[in-house]
């Protein structure tokens, strides 16, 4: 199953420039997600970058990019099956993370997300990312959550 | 509630919660709280009960992470669902 840009716009709430997203190539539902990202010159974060600065993607634009890949994951895979999910898209943690490496201007990143487990309105998932052959980040526990905007706004208050 | 504690039960049950709430060992006890003792959230309890899970195979309902507030009672929830006997 291939899902193209705008598909994409259906299932993640993000848009224009933090839709860090382009196209899911390979798509196991509950299971596995392979998706990727092209990484352009003229992404937002290197508008104002000095010409003699290192020009490497930032590491929380690559995280940012693999936890919506692993939100497509989640939520196509439940409304594949038929279950709605309310609330609010919360990215909620990354541990055991590793940078291997960087990717730049002209890298196409592609982010392979695992599904390990869903919790009620939380899921726990992995993810490598690479550019070519060429590992750029793992991440060994990822949690994304939902959550309603009404306990978001008790937080707020608390 | 008493139960009898298992030693290198409960030592397990430390080292995921040291490791999620990034504290060190010797700042947990039995009974400091999670919440008001090591700056705990929701998102953190829930990775708790996930690790659990995983770690013992085990089906704890999220109505518990209320009742889990220190190691104490997470051991004493575990040792119900797992049925670990005195």
């Amino acid at each position: 199953m291939i899902l193209e840009h705008a598909e994409l716009k259906r299932i993640l709430p993000h848009r224009h420039p933090i839709l860090q997203l382009d196209r899911v190539v390979e798509f196991e539902p509950d299971r596995r997600i392979v998706a990727t990202k092209a990484i352009s010159g003229c992404e937002p974060c290197y508008a104002n970058l000095a010409d003699d600065a290192d020009h490497a993607f930032p590491a929380s634009l690559l995280v940012e990019s693999m936890g919506q890949a692993g939100g497509v994951l989640w939520l196509h895979s439940a409304a594949l099956a038929g279950e709605t999910r309310t609330g609010t898209l919360i990215f909620g943690s990354a541990r055991d993370l590793t940078l291997a490496g960087a990717a730049y201007p002209g890298d196409v990143l592609h982010h392979v997300v695992e599904l390990e487990t869903v919790k009620g309105d939380n899921a726990f998932m992995r993810g490598e990312t690479r550019v070519g052959d060429r590992l750029v980040m793992r991440v060994e526990s990822m949690l994304a959550v939902l959550r309603e905007d009404t306990e978001l706004a008790q937080r707020e208050g608390d | 509630m008493t139960t009898a504690i298992n030693q290198s039960k409960m030592d397990e049950l430390r080292e995921i919660a040291v490791e999620v709430l990034e504290v060190e060992d010797d700042e947990m006890t039995e009974t400091s709280m999670f919440i008001e003792d090591h700056d705990a959230d929701s998102l953190r309890a829930i990775e708790i009960l996930a690790r659990i899970e995983k770690k013992y195979k085990v089906d704890i309902p999220q109505a518990e992470l209320p009742n889990m507030v220190n190691l104490q009672a997470v051991y004493e929830v575990v040792a119900r669902y797992a049925g670990w006997q005195a």
